[in-house]
């Protein structure tokens, strides 16, 4: 007969028990806060931030007000000039309006949505004629090359300058590495523990996390001697490598293999070993060569958009030189090779502060725009026919570098052999080319209409342009994946594609105003809501409201209009105020053991123990309290009775059918005057019968009601105190609950594979 | 509590023993504890027990009788004293006939072991208590549970006894599976006939409530005082029904053997159970079940589940006689019909045997063996069935495939056992309290378990035991009023910790814990505290409270502590390492009536034992065998009932062992031989067991030698230690 029951995962005991383990510490507090004493603290709590709330509430409307007023007289919305941006600040601010009205957010919607106006307007005006100086402009392109270059040459100092500072620390760091390397030979535990040191100073991940795995794999004897010294030294050794290269590439710049050799002195044998895993990661990437040398840089999460800007200006700038003639044509190259370096010279920056950057970049970038138009309006060229087919259709297709090479290459194809010597049939290039000059102009044609309109979806695009959409959506992927397009945002669920732009300091300040107008009314609705009837379950949004309010505080506190920040008055006045506030009602949330948030045994299995406190630290604004409960028992005070074993709501603790003997002669006195009558006379009848102390323990076959040794399976205990309060023992009872809170010695139970 | 001196009382048995009583006389007169010693030829006759109500009197009740076995004399003279309106309940008594007269040979061995035990007694004389006669009155109201026929018939009787009868039933009709059954061996009545006229009886019964849809849930306190826990159905909500004593009467429940895929029960719909034929029979017409249409070939298959590793190991005593029942019952319908029994061994107790003859007769054909498969084809039931016999595998076809299914337990005995604290048989039936005597008692005081719950039973078993039981009842009710003389332990409350050592191990679940919600809420340490309640009245005076007791709260007053340790204390006054002595404590259930068949018989022992008696072998806790080991004792038994047969509820003896296993181990990690201290069972008529037990622990004395005690070293483990 099959009596297979469905397999748990976890028993629903030791579920209730991880949950408590996992909402991580708070229980020193909650022991002293009884559930009973919620509605108190709730009080307490609202009591507490009575004084502050209003202060919280009103800071939003006295700062619009201040700041309308500022915006409107410094006229900074005439830098606003991306379309895009401006239409997201207002229907931001037209959802704040519709949920709370407010003068002052009214004010600026409308003077946003009249810039909008304003602008579309001028857009079409500007669209009429096109009359420009190629030789003006181009002149000009140059002198903006000059103003870039010296914004880039500030830029190389400041980050040689930081190169140096760490220069110093890198000496720290390979000390300690050739130490490690050293110990490696003979102490591997030594090593491991300068390996973790090094760790955590470059802040590795992979290699912080290899470590502890050795190190916990060593603890829990799942790795043998002679593997563990050699993980040490080979893999270990290696990943502390990667960590110092890590460091040199953040904070030192892009480097080659040699340089990083000589800042780490070390073979660059070792360097390119330790190199090859972390392109494979992904960690880093190659970004050009010097000499023959490829340098590598840091992968970057997100590109510097003025670099992108630079690339694309660098490639129209190359399609330009081809269509010009006579002495435009050298000044013309000559801009190309310096903005070529120029871009060279970014990418090997890899990250830097872009807003000094801002005012010139846009400018070449327009410049260079009108430049190209000029250029192909202008009939000075002789070129082919193509060129004019191009101009019609759109520009922008013509500048990209991509379509000349097809352009000059393809007749070659056709009248020679490829590389494989194979002749191209001349219908096949036919069709081909059309394919590809229908592809190329249409997606120029979609590139001048997103950099004039401003971030579009397929959707607009498809109708502006007649071309089908599904040929639209494959040219955005396609522009995206060459870098030409970003995502912006969603619009009707349909997604945003920019061109890369980098926004303008208007531009940013308006962003950010609208953005946070409109989290300062939701969270201000709800704060409301909130403190109307405070409820144990919203405890965690009301610290989420409160947070919101603390870091729109922080973001409008560097907001500038006209160089100086708005109403920084009632700023720092409710500075302290929010902290407080949130603070309070972390506090209080803590004492709530359900409103706690929860963290997965998985989370914590893989994770080292500073980085979960860190995690908590954000999460909760204090240190955790991290840990458990364990049981003393004191076998001079136990009757053996079981009371504890039968009324523990956890099975978590035994009566064992062991008994300690030798402490039968180890009972003072006093204590043997504690027991009851019965109790203590059998400890004395034993000690007045025997001959000899005896050294160990007893193990009875089985169970003896009043005798036994009381376990605890930690494990299992939720320090509920239950087995203390039940214990009948003389005095406070036998069993003594000490919170013990020690978070790795939990996991590490929770863990293994027993 | 200041020592009484005893008046003794010895008695020369007709001048019959070989002791030397003038010595007697001379020592015990010179005993600090003895008021007046008088030595009688015939204490059992007139004349002496004329003798025990002077002494009484003057001794103000402290009184020793040394003479025969107190389970011979101790009867007639508390008649006699009663009768004279005289408390006899301090007389102790010394065996000096069957434990040393008789079995000693050497007069000068036996007058030394009775002065030693007079001395004792005198001990525990000293320190003894009157008990007084007891009152309680409590409600005439018992609850059966199990409206079936164990349930009725109970019910009936215990009204007729003038009790106030709740009658639970879970189903929404009396009757249980006998109503089902269209004819009862060897009655020839039907199950309905059986029931009618006790349905009737009960209908007409004005002290008797039926409940049907009913279940109980748990049960809460104890003999006199329980509450019934139940809801009834379509309304959860729990009501309590407070009563005074309990009848489970729940019957049994047919097994389906639907994971048996031999049988294919539950997917052929021919394929039915004996009790489903049963119901079918007396319900009408006999047709198949899958088509409605007549039957004519039937096969039945014995021991379906039953004696089986897998699902019940004992055979299930019904389903054979059943099996006939229904076959004759068949053949009686359609006379046509043929009717194969395959079965391995066929056993009909009783008169049943009468019918099994009848079936042989009319025809029914039995096949020994089994079925190895069942399966259909073109709406045709086929069974293969191995016969043993012929060694051959016959097919048949059948209109209808009956299965014999096993008996087993009704759902829920275990779920109730927790609160009305019966003990469970390895089967899942309720367990008597003690297989020989006490059949229809369960662990439990004021429960008793009727009926098929406790094994399966015949018609008539369950009714005859239905009867039994609730006479056991109203013998512990005694119609409300209950009179005895108290005897049981007493629980001092101010004593008590509360730590339910008693109340855990009490074998009939006498000590109830009490929590003491006011002293609760004063407690600064936020202490969960509890006090023991013991009803004395209920209590079985085993004394296993006493002897786990960390505290002495609760002592038997009729052998408190000091009495037993000042009498361990007396009679081994003279024990040392030139005279080794073995102390044996005897119980008075089996061990008293063996040791005294050894002393009819005069089987020779060695006389360096002493004996004391106790109410049985859990009231020795390890103090007094270690305390007997501190006066000198060299070696220390317990005499007790055989494994699972303690009188007392079927767990005395087992703490019992449970102090001198505990004995045994600390002695040898105290520098000691644990096999100084040992436990011996034995049956109440097995003189050779007690004769070789007393040996082996005399042998033990002598071999071992003198003890720490008497070298001197005991205690002496500190300076060992430095």
């Amino acid at each position: 007969m099959s009596r297979t029951e469905p397999e748990k995962a976890i028993a629903p005991k030791r579920q209730r028990m991880l949950d408590m383990i996992l909402a991580l510490g708070g229980l020193k507090e909650e022991s002293a806060i009884p559930l009973s004493k919620v509605k108190e603290e709730l009080d307490n709590l609202k009591t507490e931030l009575a004084p502050l709330t209003d202060t919280i509430i009103a800071f939003p409307d006295s700062y619009y007000e201040k700041f309308l007023e500022a915006f409107q007289k410094s006229n900074m919305v005439n830098g606003v000039n991306d379309r895009g941006i401006l239409k997201e600040a207002i229907s931001n601010l037209d959802e704040a309006l519709s949920k709370n009205a407010s003068a002052s957010l009214k004010g600026l919607n409308s003077l946003l949505t009249e810039a909008l106006d304003r602008m579309t307007g001028a857009g079409e005006i500007s669209d009429a004629g096109i009359d420009v100086d190629v030789k003006a402009t181009l002149s000009a392109i140059s002198d903006l090359i000059s103003e870039v270059e010296l914004i880039v040459d500030q830029y190389e100092t400041s980050a040689e300058s930081e190169a140096e500072s760490a220069r110093a620390e890198l000496v720290a760091l390979v000390e300690i590495l050739s130490d490690a390397e050293t110990k490696a030979e003979t102490d591997s535990e030594a090593a491991l523990d300068q390996i973790q040191k090094l760790g955590t100073k470059t802040r590795y991940g992979p290699g912080l996390r290899a470590t502890a795995q050795v190190k916990r794999g060593k603890r829990d004897g799942r790795i043998d001697d002679e593997r563990f010294q050699n993980l040490v030294r080979e893999n270990l050794l290696t990943e502390a490598y990667r960590g110092v290269i890590m460091f040199v590439l953040g904070k030192m710049g892009s480097k080659t293999v040699v340089q990083i050799g000589e800042l780490m002195q070390t073979s660059p044998h070792m360097v390119q070993h330790a190199l090859v895993t972390m392109i494979q990661r992904g960690e880093i990437e190659m970004v050009g060569l010097e000499g023959d040398a490829p340098v590598f840089s840091k992968v970057l999460t997100e590109i510097p958009n003025s670099t992108l800007v630079l690339k694309r200006i660098v490639q129209q700038v190359r399609g330009m030189v081809k269509s010009l003639a006579d002495d435009a044509i050298d000044t013309a190259n000559e801009s190309l090779t310096k903005l070529q370096t120029l871009l060279e010279r970014l990418q090997i920056l890899g990250t830097y502060d872009e807003t000094a950057l801002a005012e010139p970049m846009n400018k070449l970038r327009e410049t260079v725009d009108t430049a190209t138009e000029a250029v192909l309006t202008s009939k000075t060229s002789d070129d082919a026919e193509n060129l004019k087919l191009l101009v019609s259709a759109g520009l922008e297709a013509f500048a990209r570098f991509r379509l000349k090479i097809t352009l000059e290459k393809g007749p070659n194809l056709v009248s020679g052999y490829n590389v494989y010597g194979e002749k191209l049939d001349p219908e096949v290039y036919k069709t081909m080319m059309d394919t590809y000059l229908d592809n190329e102009l249409e997606r120029g044609t979609m590139l001048i209409l997103i950099r004039e309109l401003g971030a579009l979806t397929a959707h607009d695009l498809a109708e502006r342009t007649n071309i089908p959409q599904d040929r639209i959506l494959s040219h955005l992927l396609r522009m995206k994946r060459d870098e030409l397009l970003t995502i912006s945002g969603e619009s009707h669920g349909y997604i945003l594609y920019d061109v890369p732009r980098t926004p303008s300091e208007a531009e940013i300040v308006i962003q950010t105003a609208g953005s946070l107008a409109l989290q300062l009314t939701e969270a201000r609705i709800e704060l409301e809501r909130i403190l109307g009837e405070l409820k144990a379950a919203d405890i965690g949004n009301l610290a989420n409201a409160l947070e919101v309010f603390s870091k729109a505080r922080d973001k409008l506190a560097s907001v500038r209009v006209g160089g100086v920040v708005i109403d920084e008055a009632t700023l720092t006045e409710v500075e302290d105020k929010i902290r407080s506030a949130v603070l309070l009602a972390y506090r209080t949330r803590a004492k709530m053991p359900s409103t706690r948030p929860k963290v997965t045994l998985k989370d914590l299995a893989d994770v080292d123990v500073p980085s979960v406190l860190d995690e908590y630290r954000n999460q909760m604004g204090y240190a955790p309290l991290l840990g458990f409960g364990t049981i003393e028992w004191d076998q001079s005070k136990c009757l053996g009775c079981k009371s504890c074993e039968i009324e523990c709501p956890e099975n978590a603790i035994e009566l064992k059918p062991r008994i300690e003997i030798p402490k039968f002669f180890e009972i003072s006195d006093e204590a043997l005057s504690q027991l009851p009558t019965n109790r203590s006379l059998f400890y004395k009848t034993v000690q007045g019968l025997a001959t000899v102390k005896p050294s160990k323990d007893i193990v009875l076959e089985k169970e003896a009601p009043g005798f036994g040794t009381v376990e605890v399976d930690l494990w299992l205990c939720v320090a509920c105190r239950t087995c203390v309060r039940r214990c009948p023992g003389p005095e406070s009872g036998a069993l003594e609950l000490e919170l013990k809170w020690n978070l790795p010695e939990v996991v590490k139970h929770i863990t293994s594979p027993s | 509590m200041d020592d009484k001196k005893s008046a003794v009382l010895i008695c020369t048995c007709g001048k019959q023993l070989q002791l030397g009583f003038d010595f007697l006389e001379t020592q015990v007169k010179k005993m600090d504890l003895t008021s007046s010693v008088t030595v009688h030829d015939l204490v059992c006759q007139e004349e002496g027990l004329g003798k025990i109500a002077e002494l009484v009197k003057t001794s103000e009740g402290h009184l020793v009788i040394a003479a025969c076995s107190s389970q011979k004399i101790q009867p007639r003279i508390d008649q006699y004293l009663a009768s004279k309106g005289i408390d006899s309940t301090q007389i102790q008594y010394v065996n000096l006939r069957e434990h040393s007269a008789w079995v000693h040979s050497d007069v000068d061995e036996a007058n030394k072991k009775t002065v030693d035990m007079i001395r004792g007694t005198l001990a525990r004389s000293a320190k003894s208590i009157k008990r007084s006669l007891e009152q309680k009155e409590i409600a005439t109201h018992i609850t059966v549970i199990g409206g079936g026929i164990a349930g009725v018939e109970s019910a009936l009787n215990l009204s007729n006894l003038d009790y106030d009868v709740s009658l639970l039933e879970l189903t929404d009709e009396l009757g249980g599976h006998v109503k089902s059954l269209p004819v009862v061996a060897p009655t020839g009545k039907s199950g309905k006939e059986i029931l009618s006229g006790r349905l009737e009886a009960l209908q007409n019964d004005s002290k008797i409530t039926v409940m049907t849809n009913t279940k109980v849930k748990y049960v809460t306190g104890e003999m006199g005082n329980f509450t019934v826990h139940y809801s009834t159905e379509g309304d959860e909500k729990e009501k309590t029904l407070d009563t005074s004593a309990i009848v489970l009467a729940t019957g049994f429940k047919e097994f389906k053997p639907t994971a048996m895929d031999e049988y294919r029960y539950g997917k052929n719909p021919d394929v039915i159970t004996q009790f489903e034929l049963s119901c079918m029979l007396s319900e009408g017409e006999l047709v198949r079940p899958s088509n409605g249409e007549s039957v004519k070939e039937v096969v039945m298959v014995q021991c379906v589940g039953s004696r089986s590793e897998d699902y019940k190991k004992d055979c299930s005593k019904l389903c054979c006689t059943f099996a006939i029942d229904n076959s004759l019952e068949i053949l009686d319908r359609m006379p046509d019909a043929n009717v194969r029994i395959v079965y391995m061994d066929i056993r009909v107790p009783f008169e049943n045997e009468m019918i099994y003859k009848e079936s042989r007769e009319k025809g029914v054909d039995y096949i020994r063996g089994r079925v190895s498969m069942t399966w259909e084809q073109d709406g045709t039931t086929y069974v293969r069935v191995y016969d043993s016999l012929l060694d051959k595998y016959l097919d048949i076809t059948v209109d209808l495939l009956v299965l014999s299914s096993a008996i087993l337990p009704p759902d829920g005995t275990l779920e109730l056992s927790e609160t009305l604290g019966y003990a469970i048989e390895d089967d899942g039936h309720v367990k008597e309290l003690y297989g020989k005597l006490r059949r229809n008692e369960t662990r439990r005081r004021g429960v008793v378990a009727v009926g098929g719950v406790t094994r399966p039973q015949f018609v008539f078993e369950a009714v005859t035991d239905a009867q039994a039981g609730a006479l056991i009842l109203h013998n512990e009710l005694q119609g409300g009023k209950i009179e005895s003389v108290s005897r049981g332990a007493v629980l001092d409350v101010d004593d008590c910790v509360g730590c339910s050592l008693c109340a855990q191990q009490c074998p009939r679940g006498v000590p109830l814990m009490i929590e003491q919600t006011e002293e609760e809420e004063a407690d600064e340490e936020q202490k969960i505290l509890f006090k023991a309640a013991i009803d004395t009245m209920n209590c079985h005076s085993c004394g296993v409270c006493q002897s786990l007791c960390p505290s002495g709260a609760t002592q038997l007053n009729f052998l408190s502590n000091d009495q037993l340790w000042s009498e361990i204390e007396a009679t081994l006054e003279d024990a040392g390492p030139e005279y080794p002595i073995t102390l044996c404590f005897y119980c008075e259930e089996c061990s008293v009536s063996t040791i005294d068949i050894v002393g009819t018989r005069k089987m020779e022992y060695s006389a360096s034992t002493r004996l004391i008696p106790v109410p049985c072998a859990g009231r020795v806790s390890i103090i007094d065998i270690l305390k007997a080991l501190e006066h000198g004792a060299s070696t220390v038994m317990i005499a007790a009932c055989e494994t699972d047969r303690c009188h007392i509820g079927g767990t005395g003896n087992e703490i019992a062992q449970v102090q001198v296993d505990v004995a045994q181990d600390i002695l040898n990690a105290i520098g000691w031989k644990g096999e100084r201290v040992d436990m011996f069972r034995m049956f109440s008529a097995e003189p050779e067991r007690f004769i070789n037990a007393v040996d082996e622990m005399v042998k033990r004395a002598k071999k071992l030698g003198p003890t720490p005690v008497h070298e001197g070293t005991a205690g002496k483990w500190v300076e060992v230690a430095k």
